[in-house]
């Protein structure tokens, strides 16, 4: 049976849903090309540049999705957590310390081949989840602000990163990691690390869980109404400690696979800076949808390897991809919010009326 | 006010209410909760725009557009729920925003000195350089009211200024008010406390569903003849069949307490059996008990001491709604957007929200959910119970009111239970939406179900019920057939008496 028409309204309002993002995207880049001309270059050629850098032959192609990579954890962590109406703002911290047990897991234990692999991963997804734990306690048991908590445990996770790799398992006293044996670096497939395909797949797996379970249906329940919710009968804290510790898991995940799978293959100053943010902006912009965020993750990979060779090919700074990328978020947040306004619904229903009138007549 | 109404849709809040308060009377606007006082009240300090009507002050007609224009003619509200800033003083709350210096910079000084003689004129204590947080609900009470007079008012508005204050503290208002009439100034004090309105008012205006039932003096009235005119007394025989003799009890509370302390909201050891094939109402003023009752009939709230029985003899230890529903409770909740559904989700979701782990609607207890069995539910329901929408797929918000709590009711009865807790059931709903709900209940008694009504609108009580038991302050009044049910005597048990 085809799915049965819902009211012009809703069908309208969640066409708009799908169309801010891409106008978003769009009005980003010409704001980007008005700068670009402004600094009297060719915005054409600086984004055939771009677009040529980052997708031009598969070597550039694999290193856009390798960089997108992490953004793909990151922004399901933010995703899983939203949807349960947890604002964890701690992706970034929760990835690093994903990364640190796996690093002292790998150089700590030593081991080689499919084992340690595996137990590498393993040690990310339980660190990320412990650390999103933590803020989780505390919201359910002291009614903390979990944004408040995240965004501060992501700076004691950078200095614990910072102290392993200085103290723990410094290279040569050099502040960074030896680097992992090239027995348990994730191996390539095309040129890309099969991280990547880890990524897709948990977007598939979380886009199901969240749509097409019982357990993902009460995930979503709570985080539109906690209080009826509890009224029918779900358990809201335990179902708000799972969304922490999921969340959790896949940004620690995501830190493993980073460190598993990138080149240097060490902790290093600057490992997974930006990382969290980019998740949160990814999330918002994907509008909590975990395959949009796939998308949205390589189109910020795409905007961070082409702007080099932007800034390569016609001379402008790689801070132009920066401003596009602001100007994106900025464009969907005032978008969705705007959406929202009496002025602007009354005039899309007005539209609507029209062109169901037309159709009419027609 | 004359002849002023206010609709909204196509729903009377206020139709045709008149009200005119003298010079220097303390003038009680009485009602039931959804009677129209707020809707009223707002009218006159500038909140709503009548749909008809005037209002006059001193004779002239004036068009209170904003509640800048309330107060510039002198009329000021006190809010249940104080509009303070928790963080500054006493004085900074009463100085703030007022325009009078017209200078950029705060004339502290100045103004501490009229506020100053303001508290010692009316006898308002208050201790102006103590911050919001740190004082008691009475002084920040008095905060408000000096804030209104300090602007100026000579007409106040108190709306339920009671319902916060401890004994003592409600004596203190009330000498307040009497300075403050003595010098002049008219209060409207809105209240649904039979005896607080019998000692402070002059004049009462009775609303009962939006429109003006009588203006009378206190002198001379009594208590029960005003609680007559707020709860009506028209008594239309019920076209329901009433039940006499019931089944064994569902649930049984045995001289249960819940914060006892507290008058308005607590319940005092109160015992009940709530039985099979049998609707048993709850009637009371709103803010007698029902709201903690109803949390713990469905497991919302664990009782301080006191025990619940449930049908098996056994007394009930996990208080947690999974555990009463899982027992065969349907609840329909006080409210309907807030508790009864979950407004973002979809129509044929939040039918289906209590068994997504089921065999019915999903593979491997929640693993993988059925949805082409989910809409095919959904549409069934919608069918039977005449649930209004363009599709299932709809959100549940974008639902009217009436067509919201059929889908309530079509989930919560789907699963014949054993016990329905129903709250306010028909709370602003159309006649036809109305009778749908009350045979659909009353249906489910008569197929064994145990029916704990709770209701503030006593023709529904009155209706439904085949026993009816008073709340008042927390406890039982008393206990009353519903087959030709002594009005009199309930309509005293709920004045208290």
């Amino acid at each position: 049976m085809a799915k049965e028409a819902i009211s012009a309204q809703e069908r309208r309002e969640r066409a708009l849903m799908v169309l801010t993002p891409l106008v978003s995207v769009l009005l980003a880049l010409v704001v980007g090309a008005v700068i670009i001309a402004c600094l009297g270059k060719d915005p054409i050629e600086g984004y055939r540049a771009m677009l040529q850098g980052s997708l031009g032959d598969l070597s550039k192609l694999s290193k856009t999705l390798e960089r997108a990579c992490p953004l793909v954890f990151t922004g399901l962590c933010a995703v899983f957590a939203y949807k349960c109406g947890v604002f964890n703002l701690g992706g970034e911290g929760q990835l690093i310390m994903g990364a640190c047990a796996t690093a002292a897991t790998i150089l700590g234990l030593g081991g080689e081949g499919v084992p340690a692999l595996a137990l590498g991963l393993l040690a990310g997804i339980v660190a990320g989840a412990l650390w999103a734990l933590l803020p989780g306690i505390l919201k359910i048991t002291r009614g903390l602000n979990e944004m408040i908590t995240t965004i501060m445990l992501n700076y004691v996770a950078l200095y614990f990163m910072e102290h392993i790799f200085k103290n723990v398992f410094s290279d040569q006293g050099l502040p960074k990691t030896v680097a992992l044996p090239a027995g348990v670096r994730l191996p390539k497939l095309l040129g890309a690390h099969v991280g990547v395909i880890i990524a897709v797949v948990l977007g598939l797996v979380v886009w199901y869980v969240i749509f097409r379970t019982s357990f993902g249906f009460k995930i979503r329940a709570v985080g539109m109404n906690p209080v009826a919710s509890r009224v029918n009968g779900f358990p809201v804290r335990r179902l708000v400690l799972l969304a922490f510790i999921i969340s959790g898991a896949i940004a620690g995940l995501g830190g493993a696979v980073e460190l598993m799978g990138k080149t240097p293959f060490r902790l290093a100053a600057g490992f997974g800076a930006g990382f969290g943010f980019d998740g949160v902006a990814i999330a918002l912009i994907a509008q909590l949808n975990p395959i949009a965020a796939l998308l949205v993750a390589l189109l910020f990979g795409i905007l961070s390897t082409g702007g080099i060779m932007m800034q390569s090919v016609i001379g402008v700074p790689t801070a132009i991809v920066d401003i596009i990328r602001g100007m994106i978020i900025i464009f969907t947040v005032a978008g969705m919010a705007s959406i929202k306004l009496p002025q602007l619904r009354a005039l899309i229903a007005s539209w609507g009326s029209k062109s169901t009138e037309a159709e009419a007549s027609a | 006010m004359e002849g002023v109404s206010k609709r909204f849709g196509s729903f009377y809040a206020n139709r045709n209410v008149t009200l005119s308060v003298e010079e220097g009377e303390v003038h009680t606007l009485l009602g039931e909760n959804g009677a129209g006082k707020s809707t009223l009240m707002n009218i006159l300090v500038g909140l709503y725009q009548p749909t008809e009507g005037r209002i006059l002050i001193r004779g002239e007609e004036v068009d209170i557009s904003s509640p800048g224009v309330a107060v510039a003619h002198g009329i000021g509200m006190v809010h249940q729920h104080f509009m303070l800033i928790e963080n500054m003083t006493g004085l900074e709350n009463i100085i703030l925003g007022d325009r009078r210096h017209r200078t950029p910079l705060l004339q502290e000084a100045a103004d501490r000195a009229t506020v100053e003689e303001l508290m010692e004129r009316y006898g308002l204590e208050i201790d102006l350089d103590a911050r919001v947080s740190d004082m008691s609900i009475g002084m920040q009470q008095r905060v408000e009211i000096m804030k209104v007079l300090f602007r100026g008012a000579d007409l106040l508005v108190l709306d339920e200024p009671t319902a916060v204050l401890t004994d003592l503290e409600v004596q203190g208002l009330f000498d307040i008010m009497r300075s403050l009439t003595g010098e002049g100034k008219s209060i409207i004090f809105i209240s649904h406390k039979m005896r607080e309105v019998m000692r402070i008012s002059d004049r009462v205006t009775v609303l009962r569903r939006g429109e003006t039932v009588a203006t009378v003096p206190v002198a001379g009235a009594t208590e029960q003849e005003l609680a007559d005119l707020m709860i009506g007394q028209k008594f239309t025989e019920s076209t329901y069949r009433k039940v006499e003799d019931a089944h064994e009890p569902a649930l049984t509370l045995c001289e249960v307490s819940w914060h006892p302390e507290v008058k308005h909201g607590g319940l005092k050891e109160v015992s009940l059996a709530i039985n099979r094939g049998e609707i048993l109402g709850v009637a009371g003023i709103d803010g007698n008990g029902q709201a903690a009752l109803a949390e713990l009939v469905t497991g919302l709230v664990r009782p301080e001491s006191g025990e619940l029985v449930g049908p098996d003899g056994a007394q009930i230890a996990l208080f947690s709604p999974e555990a009463f529903i899982d027992a065969g409770l349907g609840n329909i909740p006080e409210d309907r957007n807030k508790m009864g559904l979950v407004g973002d989700m979809t129509v044929a979701e939040n039918l289906v929200l209590k068994q997504t782990r089921s065999e019915r609607f999903s593979r491997g207890h929640g693993a993988w959910l059925k949805m082409n069995a989910i809409e095919r539910h959904a549409n069934r329901l919608r069918e039977e119970n005449d649930i209004r929408c363009t599709s299932v797929n709809q959100l549940a918000r974008s639902l009217s009111g009436g067509n919201q709590q059929k889908v309530i009711l079509a989930r919560e009865l789907e699963g014949h239970p054993s016990l329905l807790v129903a709250v306010y059931p028909t709370r602003g709903l159309d006649i036809g939406a109305t009778e749908f709900i009350h045979d659909q209940i009353v249906a489910q008694r008569d197929a064994g179900c145990a029916v704990l009504l709770i209701s503030a609108d006593f023709d529904e009580v009155l209706k439904l019920s085949d026993r009816i038991v008073v709340l008042f302050e927390g406890q039982i009044m008393g206990t009353y057939p519903g087959a030709n049910p002594p009005i009199k005597e309930i309509s005293l048990a709920m004045a208290g008496k």
